[in-house]
């Protein structure tokens, strides 16, 4: 079974949206670090005072749509384009079970919006050394305070607060992602399942209204990275305390990403390639 | 001692098909596409199917090879039910389903089949990917991209492919598809060779006239449905004889040990064995012989007449 993870691997890193995906989310945050001042401070009502604001300003713009979309193209790709090429049919007719396949994509899609955040992370970093990666007063954006901030806030510090908001953001986005290889599967096309996933993700946010399905709403958790964002969500859902958010929140995920995947591998093990 | 093991002993026990389609149908939506197909493939046969397009060759090849799930009827392969719990017997199964075989273009061709040899559970791959390239004449271009290929070098890696597990059932669409005429007759010179060896081998085809030398028997689909059956065990045996009384010479041979099947067409008696004995009988009861000649079959012209009436 390894093997065959990283044989998807390999297929994951040649995919035309998956390099799409990471070089824009590599160069993304240079745009961020150039920008005017006074254009940023109007949109964000900020004015970067350290490299360790950009990579919240890199989250918060690709969190927004960006990331999430290229999660589900990508994730179609993985089945659309062995559809496309053919060779799904020649995996699918040995011996290999094919839930084995199957779950072998399903670990390559789970790792790929880490993938995506890992090159914005770090082209947050080097776009930030523009602004100096030192000891700084305000906030990192993705702590309780926003860009704010408390204080005095060390490297070390700013650090820990943007793996935390990172690592969150990647959970958040393993749904869609395994939602994308789901339509995947039923649809055997990339376009239509990409589209599929999209649309269903913005279907979720126009259901907000309606607030005794808020608490089961994948669009309800899309800020679960951002702390400063928990009191207005904890509002938002009912909830007494902000704190109870993310545990509500990864609960929620996993639910729809395990229950995403398990349909997926029911539906491609009676299913017509 | 797995499944499939069992089941291959089993079949030692009891002779059973290699493969066997039992009322196999399948509808997409509404529109039925195959209806009620039926057939058994014995160890060591060829099996042509030939049909005009849309006749729904490529859904019984998915069906068979379990890519597709059939709405009624099921496929047996080495005795198991391919589409229900029987995905451990595809390790005895070799199969082309599109022309031309697709791989992943960014891969060699050796690394391809070290692929599918990982996924089939071959145990000694490196020797046996060696052994299906040389036989299809790959291994000049084995460590080459398979993007860099040509129609019909994909086409023979693909039967490589097909080949490379040792399969007791080979199972290919279109196989001479895009190839020139020298790796046509390579193709069906591996093929006879497989099926000598014990392989059943279920080929699509449009070429009828190329599989009528080594093919045993032609399924004719139409609509759907699976209107004839040829059986070409006879091949290259019938005799057509013309004397000068075909009713009274035709019932002397029909007594004549050796001479079988004889029957009469207008004025020409068609018959199967020794020439030589039918023209001493016929010669020796006082009979003219006027003619004699090999009585060609001719699939093609059987398939033109048989897609028509259908």
């Amino acid at each position: 079974m390894g093997r065959v993870i990283l044989w998807e691997f390999g297929k994951l890193a040649r995919l035309r949206s998956g390099r799409v995906g990471l070089l824009v989310a590599l160069l993304l945050p240079f745009l961020w670090a150039l920008a005017p001042t006074a254009g940023l401070n109007q949109i964000y009502g900020l004015i970067l005072v350290s490299g360790w604001q950009v990579p919240a300003l890199a989250l918060l713009a690709g969190m927004n749509f960006l990331f999430p979309f290229l999660t589900a193209m990508t994730s179609a790709e993985v089945i659309g384009s062995e559809v496309a090429q053919g060779t799904l049919k020649s995996l699918v007719l040995r011996p290999f079970p094919r839930s084995g396949i199957l779950l072998a994509k399903i670990v390559a899609v789970l790792a790929y919006p880490y993938l995506l955040l890992l090159a914005s992370l770090l082209g947050s970093l080097l776009a930030g050394v523009i602004h100096g990666l030192g000891s700084f007063a305000g906030g990192t954006g993705l702590g309780a305070e926003g860009f704010a901030g408390v204080g005095l806030v060390a490297p070390t510090q700013a650090l820990a607060e943007i793996l935390r908001a990172y690592a969150l953001a990647g959970l958040v986005l393993w749904p869609i992602s395994v939602l994308a290889l789901l339509f995947a599967v039923v649809f055997l096309s990339t376009t239509a399942a990409a589209l599929a996933a999209v649309a269903s993700i913005l279907l979720m946010q126009l259901l907000g209204p309606f607030i005794p399905l808020r608490p089961f709403l994948l669009t309800t958790y899309l800020g679960l990275y951002s702390p400063s964002t928990y009191p207005q969500t904890a509002g938002f859902l009912g909830l007494a305390s902000a704190q109870a958010v993310v545990p509500q929140g990864l609960v929620l995920l996993m639910i729809y990403t395990v229950g995403f995947a398990v349909l997926a591998l029911l539906i491609f093990d009676r299913k017509d390639v | 001692m797995n499944a499939v093991e069992a089941v291959a002993g089993a079949s030692a026990q009891v002779p059973s098909a290699s493969l066997e389609a039992q009322n196999l149908g399948k509808k997409y939506g509404r529109k039925p596409i195959l209806e009620s197909v039926s057939f058994r493939l014995n160890p060591g046969e060829v099996y042509a199917l030939a049909g005009p397009n849309g006749s729904g060759k490529t859904t019984l090849i998915r069906l068979l090879t379990g890519l597709a799930f059939p709405t009624s009827g099921k496929v047996l392969m080495l005795g198991q039910d391919l589409h229900n719990g029987g995905h451990a017997v595809r390790r005895y199964l070799g199969a082309v389903v599109e022309a031309p075989a697709a791989f992943y273009p960014h891969l060699t061709g050796r690394q391809n089949l070290e692929m599918q040899a990982f996924l089939s559970g071959l145990t000694q791959a490196e020797a046996r990917i060696r052994e299906v390239l040389a036989k299809l004449e790959l291994l000049a271009v084995a460590d080459q991209p398979t993007g860099a290929y040509s129609l019909g070098q994909r086409q023979r890696l693909g039967l490589a492919a097909a080949i490379l597990p040792g399969p007791k059932v080979l199972i290919l669409d279109e196989p001479t598809s895009g190839l020139d005429p020298l790796g046509i007759n390579k193709v069906h010179e591996i093929l006879a060779e497989l099926a000598w060896n014990g392989t059943a081998v279920l080929l699509s085809t449009h070429h009828l006239r190329e599989v009528s030398g080594y093919a045993d028997r032609v399924g004719i689909l139409g609509g759907g449905r699976l209107i004839d059956e040829v059986t070409m065990t006879t091949k290259g045996e019938r005799y057509r004889l013309r004397v000068n009384e075909p009713e009274r010479v035709a019932a002397l041979l029909k007594t004549v040990p050796g001479i079988e099947n004889v029957t009469l067409r207008e004025v020409v008696i068609i018959f199967n064995g020794a020439p030589q004995t039918a023209i001493a009988e016929a010669v020796r009861e006082g009979y003219q012989v006027l003619a004699l000649e090999r009585d060609y079959f001719d699939l093609y012209d059987y398939y033109r007449e048989r897609v028509r009436n259908a």
